[in-house]
């Protein structure tokens, strides 16, 4: 029967509205959590596979020796599209001049993602390649070697031992990286007609790779079976994710912050579920009261409630479900419309989570509520003040703590992360009950000599202090969180806007000889082109550490026992594998800033090098090591004297090694430069550099382009995000407001009968949210700055700073938007007149 | 007997020391009278009352109703009792105010696990003068239709005793009197034991016997006296 009754209290107040607050407060938790984690899950799922077209691939498998056939061949079993790619440098011979080239030899089916663009001639027109790779006997070679060569389209080239018809111009290879040295113009080949031009023999610098496109699900279970097989030495498997390239730092930062604005609505729900019931159950205290009075036992009620909260929770997530989807889908339309592409379905986990977030929160946070209010007793039909025991109150921190980091966890998977936002709450939480508890009392004498609306506001916080102070705890957390992911935004995007300037360098200019410096600077000034500094480079290797030679490339002694090598002599470090721009230089480079050492002055004599920190770091060098390198034959060693943090985004010239002018200077040095040219103006390319054949251009455009595009997706996500965020902000305040409405409806009655004037009862209402607003931005502001602190230094490996902007907009916002809500929320009542008041009341 | 106490006694522990809010107090009530308690605010009878249904535990001594002992009882057990035995009819009505005036009816049969309660409910609600309003909210109903609600909804499951704390104090005088003559005109009916705290002494000798409560003190007055 007591489903009945149950079921027949759910339906009724439904219909009411007497459970809109906590119906609304379980929807928004679910909406909030499916929304961003479907619109998180399908725009990462975009970004990646926009991203892998950076490596034309999936995955991708580089070795240094000829990869196993079989290992290919298990690749189909898994059902995976396999390309293979092999990669080298070689010379190249046409009208009897002869260029260094860099050969790439693919089979059938490259690029896996992504396309190839070709033109009809050198800087013209591009198009788009389609499925096509060059026909057998043919080559696509790219516009600098026809400069270099003084080529046209149709020519014969020679490689090795094979002729090749170079049939088109290659513009643009999605796989090309961001290494501004391979600074050889590409000549792309058919895998099947390699073997023919003899350049492959033992010990030749060659990169093998297999190329992988296929499901997650897919890759991971082929990298299960392939993982045991790989020797660390000679094989790397890498995604998109890997490496340290600037897109993958910006992926792997943009991830971060779509877990954190996710954790963030969800704090904001789990809030607002906790504020509606600890209401619900409030309202329901008679009830309860009446109905043991008639005669209901202890387990009667408890199978009543339980049901009925299970009711409206499981009503309130199909409902979150369906709005969470909706939004998302419209939001996803938006991005697609705006970026001119689809992105992948997402898996059910979304559904999943955001399931977990509203039964997590709706049965957890009121589960105290429901504790107590149970535990009314019979006796509040005469004694109305009788309210139950409250000696578990420590079980309601306990549950609620435990909810939010368990949510926070669940959802994230991320320990640091949830505990940096449950530290800073837990911190809010903390200094926000003593900030309250001083100005309470300071309110007290304050409130005596103000003028009557703002005593009776003052009054009224006083009044009120223990539930104000749990209503500032939840004012704060929603300012707090809001004015944290306005932070995160903006230092985020100033971060990558920094990356990419607007007038980030589009081309590199390599190979500049020295008695060309000056015309060329000349030639760009006439055209009005603006360079950065030009940079001498003198090609070298580094050869040894502290006197122990770096392993380097497999050499044909070595081809057999590489492995054993790697074991027996932990000292030798893995070198470059190729030969290094070296520059020399007097100050240190813009962008560049120094992490240990010191500089030289200008005038030093001795031999320095400066070493890049993640070169420093994956070799494990340090300041005072001895570097060896060899430099057309001659030998040298000089010591490291600092290691300097380069920041790679931002697309000028950069080195892992610069030395002092001293040690440099007297070697044969060629010149490079980079510039930024508007795309209108590409045409005038060809004649800028027709004087200079032997100078090469490398054109950065359609990487920054693409790079920019992953960009402009990952702001509009943050937007957003932050509308979303915003939006559970208001509802969880509008909770708050509505929760304080019967105290407040009580004390209107009094002051309406003793004829206080509607001016009066709204301003009082007005300044007692609006102090109570400004108060929770001023906490909030300070809880920010503690919580950024930490995900600045601690997770996304920023510098630390002050933001004072927001300890004006934390008290300001914090002020403006809860008087407004307040005086929304308390409009209709305040305009009732002391009959319907007292009407109601009883 | 229906309902006995034996040396009953409340007292609660205050900053001040101990404070008798009842005096020890024997009282005997057969089954089928009427008797009214009266006595100024604060002289014990709601306490009193509280005690006799059961929704308060005695300091002391007993409650017999009929011959089971309250005290001995756990909560439970005393809910079991009061959905079998007891109705109720409080000053400011206590109806839940999200079900309509035919589902508070229904409650206390529901909760005793009655199967027709709805039917019990709205001939009770007719015989109440409510027939044409079973679907309405207490919110939707005057003062007097209100506590017509609760005075059906107290005789459902016909109770053995009903307990009446000021029934009419939220009335107006014309609306009171017609509830009573309803509450009495049913009572009579169903041969239900009525104990009535009120302080309208006019309320009190429609009652066969009248007991005074002073300082947690009870007198009983004689019926001539009353």
């Amino acid at each position: 029967m007591w489903h009945k009754i149950s079921w027949r209290l759910l339906r009724q107040e439904l219909k009411r509205g007497e459970l809109t607050i906590m119906a609304a407060a379980i929807v928004l938790a679910v909406t909030a959590v499916l929304s961003l984690s479907l619109f998180t899950e399908r725009l990462q799922a975009g970004l990646v596979s926009r991203s892998a077209e950076f490596l034309a691939a999936d995955r991708v498998l580089s070795s240094r020796q000829p990869i196993a056939e079989e290992w290919i061949a298990q690749a189909e079993q898994f059902e995976l599209r396999t390309a293979q790619r092999v990669v080298f440098n070689s010379m190249a011979f046409a009208q009897g001049q002869l260029a260094l080239v860099d050969i790439k030899a693919v089979s059938d089916g490259y690029p896996l993602r992504g396309e190839l663009r070709v033109a009809q001639m050198p800087y013209g027109t591009e198009e788009s390649a389609g499925a096509q790779l060059p026909q057998p006997g043919e080559a696509w070679a790219a516009s600098a070697l026809f400069q270099e060569l003084g080529l046209q389209v149709g020519d014969t080239i020679e490689i090795g031992q094979s002729e090749f018809t170079v049939a088109r111009v290659l513009t643009y290879e999605p796989d090309v990286g961001f290494s501004v040295f391979t600074d050889s113009p590409n000549v792309l080949i058919r895998y099947d007609e390699l073997a023919q031009t003899g350049l492959i023999q033992p010990g030749s610098r060659v990169r093998y790779h297999v190329l992988y496109a296929g499901t997650e699900v897919q890759l991971n279970a082929y990298y299960d079976w392939l993982a045991p097989q790989l020797n660390s030495d000679i094989h790397s498997w890498r995604g998109i994710e890997d490496g340290d390239s600037p897109l993958a730092r910006s992926l792997q930062r943009a991830e971060r912050f779509m877990l954190l604005a996710s954790l963030l609505g969800v704090v904001l729900a789990a809030t607002a579920v906790a504020v509606a019931a600890q209401r619900y159950c409030q309202r329901n205290y008679d009830v309860v009261a009446i109905i043991k009075t008639l005669g209901a036992g202890r387990r009667q009620i408890q199978n009543i409630f339980v049901l009925h909260l299970l009711l409206l929770t499981l009503f309130s997530i199909v409902i979150g479900l369906g709005l969470g989807w909706f939004i998302q889908a419209q939001v996803i339309d938006w991005v697609a419309v705006q970026l001119g592409t689809s992105l992948p379905e997402a898996s059910a986990k979304p559904y999943l989570l955001a399931t977990s977030t509203g039964l997590i929160s709706a049965l957890m946070f009121t589960l105290y509520p429901l504790l107590r209010l149970i535990q009314i007793p019979p006796l509040r039909v005469l004694n109305r003040q009788l309210a139950g025991t409250a000696r578990w109150r420590w079980l309601h921190w306990l549950l609620s703590a435990g909810a939010i980091y368990a949510l926070l966890l669940l959802y994230s998977q991320h320990v640091l992360l949830s505990s940096a936002l449950f530290v800073g709450g837990a911190l809010a939480a903390v200094v926000l009950l003593i900030i309250s508890q001083c100005f309470i009392r300071v309110s007290r004498q304050a409130g005596m000599q103000a003028g009557s609306s703002w005593r009776l506001a003052m009054a009224g916080l006083q009044r009120r202090a223990q539930a104000n102070r749990i209503q500032m705890l939840s004012f704060s957390t929603a300012i707090m969180l809001l004015l944290l992911v306005l932070a995160l935004r903006h230092e985020l995007l100033a971060d990558w806007q920094r990356q990419l300037p607007a007038d980030a360098p589009n081309y590199f200019v390599v190979n500049i000889a020295p008695q060309d410096v000056e015309r060329l600077q000349q030639e760009f000034a006439a055209r009005d082109i603006s360079t950065a500094d030009l940079y001498p480079v003198v090609p070298g290797r580094m050869t040894a550490v502290n006197g122990i030679p770096v392993r380097d490339e497999v050499t044909k002694e070595a081809a057999g026992d590489e492995a054993d090598t790697a074991t027996n002599n932990s000292e030798q470090r893995e070198g470059f594998g190729r030969e290094l721009s070296l520059t020399w230089r007097d100050s240190l480079p813009p962008n560049n800033q120094l992490l240990a050492g010191q500089w030289w002055q200008p005038d030093s004599t001795e031999g320095q090098v400066s070493v890049e920190a993640d070169v420093a770091k994956r070799m494990r060098l340090q300041v005072g090591d001895m570097l060896e390198f060899n430099i057309g034959g001659h030998v040298f060693e000089v010591p490291i004297t600092s290691i300097r943090e380069v920041n790679w985004g931002t697309l000028q010239p950069n080195f892992f090694m610069i030395f002092n002018t001293a040690v440099l200077a007297e070697f044969p040095a060629t010149f490079i430069t980079s510039f930024n040219l508007p795309e209108p103006r590409k045409s005038e390319l060809f004649e800028l550099f027709k004087p200079f054949p032997q100078v090469s251009l490398i054109d950065l455009d359609a990487l920054i382009g693409q790079l920019r595009e992953v960009i402009d997706q990952v702001s509009l996500a943050i937007g957003f995000v932050l509308v979303l965020v915003l939006m559970a902000g208001i509802l969880v305040l509008l909770a708050q407001v509505q929760a304080s409405l019967d105290e407040r409806q009580q004390e209107l009655v009094i002051l309406r009968t003793l004829g206080a004037s509607s001016k009066l009862l709204n301003r009082s209402i007005t300044y007692e949210f609006m102090i109570l607003g400004a108060l929770s931005g001023v906490i909030a502001a300070l809880a920010m700055e503690l919580v950024l602190w930490i995900l600045q230094v601690q997770v996304f490996a920023m510098s630390a700073s002050m933001h004072w902007r927001f300890w004006l907009i934390g008290p300001l916002s914090g002020a403006v938007v809860v008087a407004v809500l307040g005086r929304l929320a308390c409009f209709g009542l305040v305009r009732q007149n002391a009959a319907e008041l007292i009407r109601k009341l009883t | 007997m229906l309902i006995q106490t034996l040396q009953l006694e409340k007292k609660v522990t205050t900053q001040e020391g101990i404070l008798h809010i009842l005096q020890p107090i024997d009282l005997a009530i057969e089954a089928g009278e009427t008797v009214a308690i009266v006595g100024a605010s604060g002289s014990g009878k709601s306490t009193l009352l509280a005690l006799l249904a059961g929704l308060d535990i005695a300091s002391s001594g007993q409650v017999l109703i009929d011959q089971v002992n309250l005290s001995a009882l756990d909560e439970e057990q005393r809910a079991q009792l009061r959905a079998e035995k007891i109705g109720f009819i409080f000053q400011s009505f206590l109806l839940i105010p999200s079900l309509t005036a035919l589902e508070n009816v229904m409650l206390p049969a529901e909760l005793a696990g009655q199967k027709n309660a709805e039917q019990q409910a709205r001939e009770l609600l007719v015989k109440v003068g409510l027939g044409e309003r079973l679907t309405h909210y207490p919110n939707q109903l005057s003062g007097g239709e209100q506590q017509r609600v609760a005075i059906a909804r107290a005789f459902i499951g016909t109770p053995k005793i009903l307990f009446a704390d000021e029934p009419t104090g939220n009335l107006d005088a014309a609306t009171g009197r017609k509830i009573e003559d309803l509450l009495f005109a049913m009572n009579e009916q169903s041969g239900t034991t009525l104990v009535m705290v009120t302080h309208d002494s006019k309320l009190a000798q429609r009652c066969q016997r009248i007991l005074t409560m002073e300082a947690g003190r009870l007198t009983e007055v004689p019926a001539d006296v009353a």
